[in-house]
């Protein structure tokens, strides 16, 4: 979906809201149920096992699969994907 | 192929148009809720929340939870509960010292909410922003959290939840039975499942006149205040479509749920369905 200038971040703004600390007891990646690691550098939540992200937007983790970006590739340099 | 409203769709294409809708009129849906139902839906949502008597340390899930109506509902009815608790306490303790009853009414000393919690998930973006920002204005932010989920597949553990809550919600899932499903896997064993939907009116006067109210103001008043009369066209259509108590029900017991039971309001305009994973 949209990231973006929308959710009132511009470029270079404020930090991104962080994760909500107990929603980790619960989060899993609805595809494989399977524990995620959050990755504080890019704000996402990381399913080693099938090399997905999930974005976390404005605090809000975005837990649908068709949202989530393969980790294989390196994400592109200037991000088209920011928190 | 599938439904939507009393269109022929498949089912991407009603998840799309579905989707739409509630963007459509994510900004207008409180209003419209009290518009459409006379403030009415306000009574529901209480009433579900009074047949969930939830006590402190409950953690609950709530599907297509947009707006949060049910997670502020719950927050303030086991704060309640909590307020109840201490001064029931500090009453027994005689010999406390005016220190002593000081310190426990200090906000940091109780945890107003007694480790209870709720989790809001959503499929629509804009639903679940209109619901941050409500709850930053009414002011809860303790024991609450968002996420961005498909109640088909939901992105929670199993048996992590006591209570698992879908508000008007299911009527718009495109499987069912997927949703059903999920919220068992989601449920503690002797969680508890509990769904406050449009059902089917038998009373056959009532039935005249809901459908006489439904379909000739309700989408009037989906264009006079939202400007969107299709997307109230459509939420009369699915009333329609959605299954009565009798099916919902055995949908429910299908994915494993126990001592499944409705209880309608106002007649069977809205009914409430509840289940147990035991």
């Amino acid at each position: 979906g949209g990231q973006g200038q929308d959710l009132g971040q511009g470029p270079g703004s404020a930090r991104p809201q962080p994760l909500e600390p107990s929603l980790l007891r619960f989060l899993v990646c609805p595809l494989s149920k399977r524990p995620l690691r959050y990755e504080e550098a890019t704000n996402e939540l990381i399913n080693e096992e099938l090399g997905i992200a999930y974005p976390i937007i404005d605090g809000i983790p975005n837990m649908i699969p068709e949202a989530a970006r393969t980790t294989q590739k390196k994400p592109p340099a200037e991000g088209s994907k920011q928190p | 192929e599938t439904h939507f409203g009393f269109q022929t769709v498949t089912e991407a294409e009603r998840r799309e148009k579905i989707y739409q809708v509630f963007e459509s009129v994510a900004k207008k849906y409180d209003i419209m809720n009290d518009s459409m139902t006379l403030g009415i839906h306000r009574v529901w949502k209480d009433i579900l929340m009074h047949k969930m008597n939830p006590s402190p340390g409950t953690l609950l899930l709530d599907v297509a939870g947009g707006t949060g109506d049910i997670a502020f509902r719950f927050i303030n009815y086991v704060r309640s509960v909590r307020e109840r608790q201490l001064q029931r306490k500090l009453k027994h303790h005689q010999n406390l010292s005016w220190q002593e009853i000081s310190e426990s009414y200090q906000e940091d000393k109780f945890k107003s909410l007694g480790d209870s919690q709720v989790v809001v998930c959503d499929i629509n973006k804009e639903m679940l922003k209109v619901g941050k920002q409500k709850a930053q204005h009414l002011g809860y932010s303790e024991g609450l959290s968002w996420v961005l989920g498909n109640a088909e597949e939901l992105p929670f553990d199993d048996d992590k939840f006591d209570v698992y809550t879908i508000a008007f919600g299911i009527r718009n899932v495109t499987r069912i039975d997927l949703a059903l499903q999920e919220a068992y896997r989601v449920l503690k064993p002797g969680g508890r499942f509990l769904c406050l939907e449009f059902s089917h009116v038998s009373n056959p006067l009532l039935s005249r006149l809901y459908d006489l109210y439904s379909f000739q103001v309700i989408p009037v008043l989906g264009e006079v205040i939202a400007g969107d009369w299709k997307s109230y066209q459509y939420l009369v259509e699915s009333i329609r479509r959605f299954p009565p108590q009798e099916e919902l029900k055995a949908m429910i017991e299908d994915a494993g749920f126990l001592k499944v039971d409705y209880q309608n309001l106002n007649l069977g305009i809205v009914a409430i369905h509840s289940g147990f994973k035991l």
